[in-house]
């Protein structure tokens, strides 16, 4: 297990930890773009090497959002949206450092705890699912779907974003290799050359989370940077432990909180921090406090955003469902490499599996070494001006989209086209998250459901099958039940204040 | 009922069941969407409109139109001199200096001085790596 922990491998994590923190800790730039831009580098790296930068990137980028949080009030990431509610008026009472550290301390605990969940719980889940048939494994990817949906911001653009995402990973050829006719279908006529294999999942990706989030920023005039007067880290604020006496249960409620978001497809850090720091709020002796600098409400932002990514890998692993934007890139990491993540990944890659583990460990324990010692050098990213990085991370994404399938210009063309339309995307209220897990479990969908209705003949077979389906089902009922009963409460309070 | 809900697959045309499945439920939820929000629609000129105004015009579409023309202007050039990246450095050079300076807000000599640097030694240091470390062709 202790052979993978070469100088290579710990360097490339430490290294991947430190580039995601920077750009978690600059506002507009994700966990996910980090991925997106870096990952043609994992080319020659194998996948173990690969993973590792990867996952240092991962957790470092959701870290790295709290920084101007909390500095600046400004989210660096949307993970880090609640932990500006406490952390900037800290800041603005000269406490920022103080503010930072707990942030720090909370993000560590919360990946930790996360971790924890994954390596205990994907395997078994793994384990469960290897059981499956084609018919279980469509409903499982239906749940998932539904699950996305209905807690998106809006249930029915949610859902149609989804179906949209599914309908776009369609074009193309049915693939042979994996039991289809080898026919084209919804290609327009001209394109066959280009559209045969349909579009590549990473330029797609990288369009979506790179460009499209550049091309926002440039619709607004590019915002400049802050200068170094902005940022108020506070000399004076002392920070010890003793300030997480008392606050064990809101830690551990708010990682696992995180976890369990993580765990949801495509629901992602914002609602994991969002509802960490409600229910911080609510228990809560001090719910006045809340908004006015309280350390509890940083302490439930961050252990709940860090605590999404151990949860986030537990449906990619198991079952080959990515659980938010950026473990879906890490899909791209597996096919680069040739290896399909699934309900056999994990009995069939152990070296893999036992590296990812020792990898987030390791990405965590640097995140926290290396914020919570130089958190005034940290604090100083955000000094960045945006006209020197975004050019850069333009042309990075121009490599990423070339080198992707070694060398085809389509790709980059791809790339422009998903970055447009990520842009649309926000324009039209749109939402991104499930439309790239429709598109990447869409193929996935598609066999498993026509594979169904070959084998068994009979459509009532989905309902049929095992009782694996009926929990399935039920399931699928609840979450559009609970999503629809949440719309109606957000309506009445809505109505209410209005 | 069980007749009813016997479905048979024929190979020749079953790369087209799903699809049409989608395209149907798609249509449905975009009907369902049209008809809920049938009073955004209608004022969609209006959203539209603001948001082209409120638009920073020269630094959206220069962006735009410099990322066209460098996709555009990078095989051509790489083939000048075929199989050495040459394409990609040549062009991304110039790209990244005048993306940069469109994005900028002040263009002195001592904002513009930093940003010649980066895009001269970033291009060439990624050109560099992928084309010697990482043996990989660009463009």
């Amino acid at each position: 297990m202790f052979e993978i922990l070469t100088p290579l491998f710990v360097s490339l994590i430490v290294g991947g930890t430190l580039v995601g923190i920077i750009f978690g800790a600059i506002p507009g730039m994700t966990a996910t773009m980090a991925v997106a831009v870096c990952l043609p580098l994992t080319y020659s790296l194998g996948l173990e090497n690969g993973l590792a930068l990867l996952l240092g990137l991962y957790v470092g980028g959701i870290s790295g959002g709290l920084v101007p949080a909390i500095l600046l009030g400004i989210p660096g990431t949307p993970s880090s949206i609640t932990t500006t509610f406490d952390g900037y008026p800290m800041a603005q009472r000269g406490e920022g450092e103080k503010a930072l550290r707990i942030g720090i301390v909370a993000s560590l605990v919360g990946g930790l705890i996360s971790l924890l969940v994954l390596d205990l719980f994907a395997p078994t889940l793994a384990d469960f699912a290897i059981k499956f048939s084609y018919v279980e494994k469509f409903l499982i990817i239906f749940f998932a779907l539904t699950v996305m949906a209905a807690l998106s911001s809006d249930m029915l653009l949610g859902i149609f974003s989804g179906v949209l995402g599914i309908f776009i990973s369609l074009i193309g050829t049915y693939d042979i290799s994996r039991g289809g006719n080898g026919e084209l279908r919804l290609v327009p006529p001209g394109t066959e050359y280009w559209l045969e294999s349909g579009f590549s999942l990473l330029p797609v990706l990288i369009g979506l989370f790179g460009l499209a989030a550049i091309l926002e920023q440039a619709e607004i005039g590019v915002p400049k940077g802050h200068s170094t007067k902005d940022i108020n880290v506070g000399k004076h604020s002392r920070f010890s432990f003793g300030i997480f006496k008392g606050q064990s249960i809101n830690l551990v409620r708010s990682s696992l909180i995180g976890t369990f978001i993580g765990i949801l497809p495509g629901v992602g850090g914002s609602a994991a921090s969002i509802i960490s720091y409600t229910n911080a709020k609510t228990f809560s002796k001090r719910p006045g406090n809340f908004g006015k600098g309280e350390p509890a409400g940083i302490m439930a932002s961050e252990a709940g955003n860090n605590g999404l990514t151990g949860g986030a890998l537990v449906p990619l692993l198991s079952l080959g469902i990515p659980g938010d934007s950026t473990t879906a890139l890490l899909i791209g990491a597996f096919t680069l490499q040739g290896i399909q993540v699934g309900p056999l990944f994990i009995g069939n890659n152990p070296g893999t599996w036992d590296a990812m583990i020792i990898a987030m460990l390791i990405a965590n324990i640097a995140m926290f070494a290396m914020m919570y010692f130089a958190i005034r050098y940290f604090a100083l990213v955000v000094t960045i001006p945006k006209h020197i990085l975004f050019p850069v991370i333009l042309m990075m994404c121009v490599i990423g989209a070339y080198t992707i399938n070694y060398g085809i210009m389509f790709d980059v063309w791809t790339l422009l086209i998903f970055g447009v339309l990520g842009w649309l995307f926000t324009k039209l209220r749109l939402e991104v998250a499930p439309f790239i897990i429709g598109f990447i479990l869409g193929p996935s969908a598609e066999i498993y459901f026509i594979k169904s209705l070959e084998s068994f003949g009979d459509a009532t077979i989905f309902f049929t099958k095992s009782w694996i389906a009926v929990v399935l089902w039920i399931l699928i009922a609840g979450s559009v039940a609970g999503a629809a009963l949440m719309a109606k409460k957000k309506k009445e309070i809505t109505d209410e204040a209005v | 009922m069980g007749d009813l809900t016997r479905v048979t697959i024929d190979f020749q045309t079953s790369h087209l069941i799903f699809p049409t499945i989608i395209a149907i439920v798609l249509g449905l939820l975009g009907l369902a969407i049209v008809i809920r929000d049938r009073a955004r629609i209608a004022a969609a000129g209006s959203y539209w409109r603001a948001s082209w105004s409120a638009m920073d015009k020269p630094r959206f579409l220069g962006a735009l139109a410099l990322t066209l023309l460098y996709f555009s202007l990078m095989v051509p050039v790489g083939d000048i001199w075929p199989n050495t990246g040459l394409g990609f450095l040549l062009c991304s050079i110039p790209y990244v200096l005048a993306t940069g300076i469109l994005f900028m807000h002040e263009r002195g000599f001592r904002q513009i001085l930093p940003l010649l640097i980066v895009a001269l030694v970033g291009p060439t240091f990624v050109w560099w790596l992928f084309t010697y470390p990482l043996f990989l062709t660009l463009p």
